[in-house]
């Protein structure tokens, strides 16, 4: 397979990750594509979300946690290096987590958050517009136009997932990381969200950890199978799904482990 | 079948022992409320004597064109001597004394703020009611005993005498003391007031809360979220721990020592009081306060770093709004503790006897507790129901604050 170098957004190349004197990551090389939807699959404790959080650096908080390895944005821009800061890195890669974590004030203020501290908007109307904007994309708008003053906590489950959603997309980032988004929601919910992440990949280029078979298969276009730490395979999703190159693979997804 | 008769006979007995001990502590606190309000609640009330007043010039040296000035200056104590002699004729001099006696000695100031607000009655005649003397007062209220040998009495039979004639003729009455809530201390039972000592200890509060609390937030956050945890932040954890079970008075000889000896803060105002309960009141904000930011969820965090905010950010914008509720019921919890602390007002002065209500923080002040204190030394038989008062009043202010830090938490809890 032939890739033009710019037409990759994020670029890894050998990555370790300890947390203390504990492996996570052992030396793990993948490259993202543009506006695909790639899945992280592999069993628990595998290492895909911490391989996630590496991207926009969320495990700098984690005082024990080392990051190792070549991790560049856009193929140019050295994620850990000093030419960027982590605040406009975030503004760049966005992330959804496992549970939905809105902020305990109002709908309008969860989504309007991010553009504010960012200076994205300069007027009342252009913030409103943003959130407005960021909501329908999120297909949440119809839902919450009457009550964007509403305290966000009360939403259901499946909504407070699309209003971080919202968030995440209010400032307008290159990558949305989501971190099984959909583990804490119903199936209805669920279905809701993959629909939605299909619409998003025209303008985003996002990295899924999921634990479902299924939801990989239905919604991404390339799948990395991570196992013990270390990245077993990496390829199309219909490839990995039906042709596996390694017998590892093939076990899991026929879940013969895991 | 046995075995489960068993567990669930001694599940009774538990609940029985439970109910015991509640009732008991209950039943303890019963008898420190009525003997409370039962000595207390006479402060409430005090008593008077109806009596003829004219305003009489010629005693007071002023007349209808005098400033406000002039009649405050003015003597009223040959006045309050000629109403006496007036109301009661045909008087000797030792007569003259006992039934002076009956009347408060301070009902010179009554007169005189009466004319200063009805500056109008210079020389005309009014019915007033004059406060009677403590003693006297205890005599209507029935605390002390009548029927005792003369010599073992405040009031003699002559004074009795005169009483009864006075009750006969229904100018004894009782009426509501509210000098008890506005005025400052004083050597008579019947004209102290508790005003002072709550005043004192407001100023004392506020100065405690305006330095502990922000000190108090800003150390927890800068611990709780912002240093790394290690060895020193370890000591630092036990050394706030300690600090919160030193004894109080450990922080009046720091306030003595430091503000009074060293940097040379004035003795007995309620800057240094407050500051002294301030230093007492801060582990309790820094411990309540930590465990308060510990409890914010960390998704909320990630939430905002992973749009971009700063660390300071996230925690002015999300963490500590959240955990302020939580903050500020560990304060005012603290606070309450501070308004009851009298060993830290007895080492830095604030227990001398103080008749002006102070204007502000470096004025002379006694604390409520201190009050309470001093009041229950002295000798007099009214200066007890005073104590019992200012207790009750100390107890309505913990209830009040202890009340609105769990209005506090319920709201936070309803919240999350």
């Amino acid at each position: 397979m032939v890739e033009q170098v710019n037409s990759f957004a994020i670029k890894t190349k050998n990555v370790s990750v300890h947390y203390g004197n504990k492996m996570a990551i052992d030396d793990v090389t993948i490259n993202f594509t543009k506006n695909d939807v790639t899945s992280l699959i592999g069993p628990s404790g595998c290492g895909k979300s911490t391989f996630l959080r590496c991207l926009n650096r969320m495990n700098d908080v984690i005082d024990s946690c080392k990051v190792q390895g070549e991790f560049l944005l856009n193929g140019v821009t050295d994620i850990y290096g000093d030419s960027i800061q982590v605040e406009t890195l975030r503004e760049k890669i966005g992330m959804v987590f496992q549970k939905p974590n809105p902020f305990p004030k109002s709908i309008f203020e969860n989504v309007a958050y991010g553009p504010k501290i960012h200076g994205l908007a300069s007027t009342q109307s252009e913030l409103n517009d943003i959130v407005m904007d960021s909501l329908n994309r999120a297909g949440l708008y119809e839902e919450v136009k009457d009550r964007m003053d509403d305290i966000a906590t009360g939403l259901s489950g499946g909504q407070q997932q699309r209003l971080c959603i919202a968030r995440a997309i209010a400032i307008r980032p290159e990558i949305i990381l989501m971190d099984e988004p959909c583990s804490a929601l119903d199936p209805i919910a669920t279905a809701r969200i993959e629909e939605l992440i299909n619409e998003l990949k025209e303008n985003y280029t996002i990295i899924i950890v999921t634990h479902s078979m299924s939801q990989a298969s239905r919604i991404s276009q390339r799948t990395a199978f991570f196992h013990l730490g270390k990245l077993i395979e990496h390829g199309d999703t219909s490839k990995i799904f039906t042709k596996p190159d390694k017998e590892q693979t093939n076990d899991y997804i026929t879940g013969r482990f895991g | 079948m046995n075995s489960l008769n068993k567990r669930l006979s001694a599940e009774k007995r538990f609940q029985a022992y439970g109910l015991f001990a509640v009732a008991l502590s209950m039943f303890f606190v019963l008898i420190l409320m009525w003997k409370i309000f039962s000595t207390g609640s006479g402060a409430f009330v005090r008593t008077t004597i109806e009596a003829n007043v004219f305003f009489n010039p010629d005693f007071i040296q002023v007349n209808q064109n005098s400033l406000e000035k002039e009649l405050y200056r003015a003597s009223y104590v040959a006045l309050a001597d000629e109403v006496v002699r007036q109301n009661h004729p045909n008087l000797n001099e030792e007569q003259f004394i006992k039934v002076r006696e009956m009347y408060t000695r301070k009902f010179d100031y009554q007169l005189r703020d009466y004319l200063l607000e009805n500056p109008d009655k210079i020389g005309q005649s009014i019915i007033m009611k004059i406060t009677a003397s403590s003693d006297l007062d205890q005599i209507v209220k029935g605390n002390y005993p009548r029927d005792v040998p003369e010599a073992q009495r405040k009031i003699n039979d002559y004074q009795l005498s005169v009483l009864d004639k006075l009750t006969s003729e229904g100018k004894v009455s009782s009426v509501f003391n509210f000098w008890f809530f506005t005025k400052g201390d004083s050597r008579d039972p019947e004209t102290a007031g508790i005003w002072g000592a709550v005043m004192g200890s407001l100023y004392a509060l506020i100065i405690c809360f305006s330095f502990a609390f922000p000190i108090g937030l800003l150390a927890s956050v800068y611990l709780e979220e912002f240093v790394k945890p290690g060895k020193v932040t370890d000591i630092i954890e036990v050394n706030i721990n300690n600090l919160a079970a030193v004894p109080s008075i450990v922080f009046g000889l720091l306030g003595l020592g430091m503000l009074i000896g060293v940097i040379g803060l004035p003795y007995q105002v309620p800057l240094v009081g407050g500051l002294v309960l301030g230093f007492m009141t801060l582990p309790t904000i820094i411990i309540a306060s930590r465990a308060s930011l510990r409890s914010v969820p960390p998704s909320i965090r990630e939430g905002a770093l992973a749009v971009g905010a700063t660390k300071m950010q996230t925690v002015f914008h999300h963490v500590i709004p959240l955990s302020l509720p939580g903050t500020l019921t560990g304060t005012i919890i603290g606070m309450a503790q501070a308004l009851g602390e009298t060993a830290p007002l007895l080492m830095i002065g604030m227990v001398a006897f103080v008749m002006e209500i102070p204007g502000g923080p470096l004025d002379p002040a006694t604390g409520l507790p201190s009050q309470i204190y001093l009041w229950s030394e002295s000798a007099e038989r009214g200066f007890l129901e005073k104590t019992s008062a200012g207790i009750m009043l100390l107890l309505l202010f913990l209830i009040i604050m202890n009340t609105a830090a769990v209005l506090i938490r319920r709201r936070l809890e309803i919240k999350w």
